[in-house]
């Protein structure tokens, strides 16, 4: 009587719930292990790709903010506007500042091939920023990147706007009415990155005393 | 002896079957709750790109008009620029004006997105 009192759980049900056991557990880890590894996977990803919209944003608000800054070219005894455009580089002064410094600050931004879009930033002085530039530290802000850019002009019949892919403030004696930007992904990253672009509007495209002349082909 | 038989006895199956279940089922939707916060993380840097594309639109939208063309620059067709009317002209005016204020809309027929917005625009000739 007491022994049958006594019994505990039969062999198939102690194989059948450890088998359940074993198959819950089983999901729950393999499904811990997916989530986990997707997580480290792509929280890199993540990160740089929103760092990246950021710095494009930033980029976007600069050019809109550019400015017609003038300096003496102690060559010439002249004053020159600075503002340096080639179809892959670009060099401009910007009302727009990072961290809110005050004054003018000069930005350049240019792509390394197989590494991405530099940018660099010096505060704009009545001299000639070029030398400062060069000595200053570039952020590599798009990586895997190459930049182009275009700049907008009002053809002399006045009845086209056209783009270009150079623009010398010293030579054209003003801004571009527009500048664009292209962000293109290298080769290799094509799948992970997408292809970005800018247009930005420059109000301020007339220094106050520097005027263009029409032989110049603005 | 009837007693403690019956002190001794544990959990049925079915008692144990059901707290795994319930155990299994708070967790995968807590994992389903991560899961779902780092999908939104991918949307949302989704949309920061939409929104540079959106941003590029509108400032081209701002720099064409009728009047004088602008060569076609963005290689990204999703939106469509489309023109809209003039304000109208006010009932009195003082001076002629080679301006005038037009509204437009950046349409994208993918997402089914239509964004008004309103520039100034250069006529010819003072009107």
């Amino acid at each position: 009587m007491s022994k049958t009192k006594e019994k505990g759980f039969t062999l198939v049900e102690i194989i059948l719930s450890l088998g359940l056991t074993a198959l819950l557990l089983g999901l729950l880890s393999s499904g811990v292990y997916i989530v986990a590894e997707d997580w480290n996977r792509n929280s890199d990803v993540l990160d740089e790709s929103l760092d990246q919209a950021l710095a494009v944003l930033q980029i976007d608000r600069a050019l809109q903010g550019a400015f017609p800054h003038s300096y003496t070219n102690f060559d010439t005894l002249g004053r020159e506007i600075y503002f340096h455009g080639e179809d892959d580089y670009l060099s401009f002064v910007s009302t727009v500042s990072p961290q809110r410094n005050p004054g003018l600050t000069v930005w350049e931004i240019y792509s390394v091939a197989d590494e991405g879009v530099y940018l660099s930033l010096v505060p704009a002085f009545s001299d000639d920023p070029t030398e400062r530039l060069s000595e200053s530290e570039p952020t590599l802000i798009l990586e895997h990147y190459s930049a182009e850019f275009s700049f907008l002009y009002l053809d002399l019949n006045g009845e086209t706007k056209l783009w270009t892919d150079e623009w010398l403030g010293n030579e054209q004696l003003g801004l571009p009415l527009a500048i664009y930007v292209r962000f293109v992904p290298d080769r290799d990253y094509e799948d992970i990155n997408e292809e970005l672009e800018l247009v930005a509007g420059i109000k301020a495209n007339q220094h106050r005393s520097i005027r263009p002349t029409l032989n110049v082909g603005l | 002896m009837n007693i403690t038989a019956k002190a001794q006895t544990g959990f049925t199956l079915l008692e144990v079957i059901v707290a795994l279940t319930i155990t299994g089922f708070v967790l995968g939707g807590l994992f389903s709750l991560v899961g779902g916060s780092k999908k939104l993380s991918w949307r949302s840097e989704e949309s920061l790109v939409q929104a540079t594309r959106l941003r590029a639109a509108i400032n081209f939208a701002l720099l064409e008009n009728e009047f004088v063309e602008v060569e076609q620059i963005l290689r990204d067709d999703s939106y469509q620029i489309r023109a809209l009317d003039l304000l109208d002209d006010p009932e009195r005016r003082t001076q002629a004006s080679a301006y005038g204020f037009q509204f437009y809309e950046v349409v994208n027929r993918e997402r089914d997105e239509v964004i008004p917005g309103s520039r100034w625009i250069r006529f010819d000739l003072p009107q």
